[in-house]
């Protein structure tokens, strides 16, 4: 049975400076947001594991028309490859490319308080 | 044996529209009665696609109302909503109920309007369009529907060595088909250059690399395969597939392949018997450019990691081996959300009847229409014939 990673509890990792994420005991699959279930199997047994706070960077792009709420221009967003999982993001300070090596460096919350981590170039 | 036959296609001119949901959706499906030659006291059931409305235009409950202003209330009416995909799904599911015999004549379709005509203004429809993104796990990064496909593309390009010119080539040939369509949100031709010179909205994406906010609205008159031939010019629903994928985008285990797509296609091209070899040509979801050239390799019209010489080569105009988007596309045709699966079919009916005017892919027998929603965790794909 899943001990049951929750948003709430996923949301304080984050702005505790760690990243959880779910590891299916059936498969290989390791998810990094989440999940009452294996999104591959269907196994309810993900376990609630440590992701690495370093990455790769899978893929990004930066972003000049932003949503209502957002007033900055030309922030970046990826996706990172933590390994056995990956998490997108908000990128601080130098603009990252795929296959860049980043570390987490804090977090972003919106005006609901639904955080993003951030990451940085290392 | 088909599955379905469309026997009626409507659609209004895709663009800015100042008339309620509605008179717009009326529109549609008037045409596409008056094109099957019935009323609405022949139409059994309404499968109605909107996507947005509730956030757009504080309008929800639109089944009743927009069936109540056609001379179809008292029939039972189901909407649907999966972002982009919206009424490809209300498609599947009204060919799904005259194949089951739970109807005999339906009338599916989809209505939209995302242009600052429903007062909201492009940050504020930008906000509402990304609440397709997950709200938990993207929102919050400041995530956009250009964003989105703008991952996915990037990866691509990381991957294959696709270039932003390749993606200007899906722009100009796209552009250069909606000015043949009466219909298109755009009219005008553009060229590389012009594309290349755009303001970035998301990189690799530029202005032109996008699909506008559109208002518009389509209907198809859906009817089982044993009524096919009481109608003038039925055309034959020889497959839909369905399809979803995981979300985030950073779950998913190959964003860019679109795993949906390829599922969706898979069990259309096997209901129908047939394959990517068959198809005379497709009208793909290129909400983006980049959404052009993954969806040309997910539905196998080209090999993985073509799609973007593919377009460059020409080979996806009008005139190449894998015509796509010959009615402009979501780039030029526009895209008014829940309106654009069922106008594909409109399209994709069109032209197997021989009737898309300059458009017209010659002796185009046998089609494909690939719609998607969201960050593509929700794909539908439909393949159809010429009546035989």
């Amino acid at each position: 049975m899943s001990d049951g990673l929750t948003h709430a509890a996923w949301t304080d990792a984050v702005r505790d400076g760690r990243l959880l994420g779910g590891s299916c005991g059936q498969c290989d699959t390791t998810v990094g947001t989440p999940k009452a279930a294996c999104p591959h199997c269907g196994a309810r047994d993900l376990e609630t594991v440590d992701l690495p706070t370093e990455g790769v960077v899978y893929t990004e792009t930066t972003i000049n028309v932003p949503p209502e709420g957002i007033e900055e221009r030309g922030y970046q967003v990826a996706i990172v490859d933590l390994g056995d999982a990956r998490l997108l993001g908000r990128v601080d300070g130098e603009t990252v490319g795929v296959g860049d090596d980043v570390a987490l460096s804090g977090y972003t919350e919106d005006e609901q308080g639904y955080t993003a981590p951030r990451f940085e170039a290392v | 044996m088909a599955r379905a036959a469309v026997v009626g296609a409507g659609m209004t001119k895709f663009g800015v529209h100042d008339t309620p949901l509605q008179e717009l959706f009326g529109e549609a499906a008037f045409d596409a009665l008056d094109d099957a030659g019935i009323g609405p006291s022949d139409v059994e059931a309404l499968y109605f696609g909107n996507a947005m409305s509730g956030q757009a235009e504080n309008e929800t409950h639109l089944g009743p109302k927009v069936a109540s202003y056609v001379g179809m209330a008292g029939i039972p009416v189901q909407r649907f909503e999966d972002a982009c995909a919206t009424s490809a799904n209300a498609f599947k599911n009204a060919v799904a109920a005259v194949e089951a015999g739970v109807h005999d004549v339906v009338v599916v379709g989809g209505v939209e309007r995302c242009t600052p005509e429903t007062g909201k203004d492009t940050d504020e429809m930008t906000r509402i369009f990304a609440s397709a993104s997950h709200r938990q796990y993207e929102q919050p990064a400041g995530l956009t529907f250009p964003g989105v496909f703008a991952l996915l593309t990037k990866r691509h390009m990381h991957e294959y060595g696709t270039t932003e010119e390749q993606l200007a080539h899906v722009a100009v040939k796209n552009h250069g088909n909606g000015a043949l369509n009466p219909r298109a949100h755009f009219g005008k031709e553009t060229t590389v250059e012009e594309a290349l010179d755009g303001p970035v909205v998301a990189d690799p994406f530029r202005l032109m690399d996008c699909c506008p906010f559109s208002d518009g609205a389509s209907a198809l008159v859906v009817t089982s395969e044993a009524y096919a031939d009481s109608y003038d010019a039925p055309v034959d629903v020889a497959g839909v597939g369905h399809a979803t994928d995981v979300v985030p985008i950073a779950d998913k285990t190959t964003p860019h392949v679109t795993q949906a797509a390829r599922d969706a296609a898979g069990e259309a091209y096997e209901q129908a018997g047939t394959g990517a070899d068959e198809m005379d040509f497709a009208e793909v979801h290129d909400c983006f450019t980049g959404a052009e050239i993954l969806a040309s390799e997910a539905l196998g019209l080209v090999a993985d990691g073509e799609g973007g010489p593919a377009a460059e080569e020409g080979r996806t105009a009008r005139d190449g081996d894998v015509p796509i988007n010959p009615s402009g596309g979501l780039k030029a045709k526009g895209h008014p959300i829940g309106a654009t699966g069922a106008a594909q079919i409109v399209e994709l009916v069109e032209h197997l009847r021989g009737e898309a005017g300059e458009r017209q892919i010659p002796d185009a027998e046998r089609a494909v229409a690939h719609n998607l929603g969201g960050d593509a965790a929700t794909t539908v794909v439909s393949v159809m014939e010429a009546h035989r």
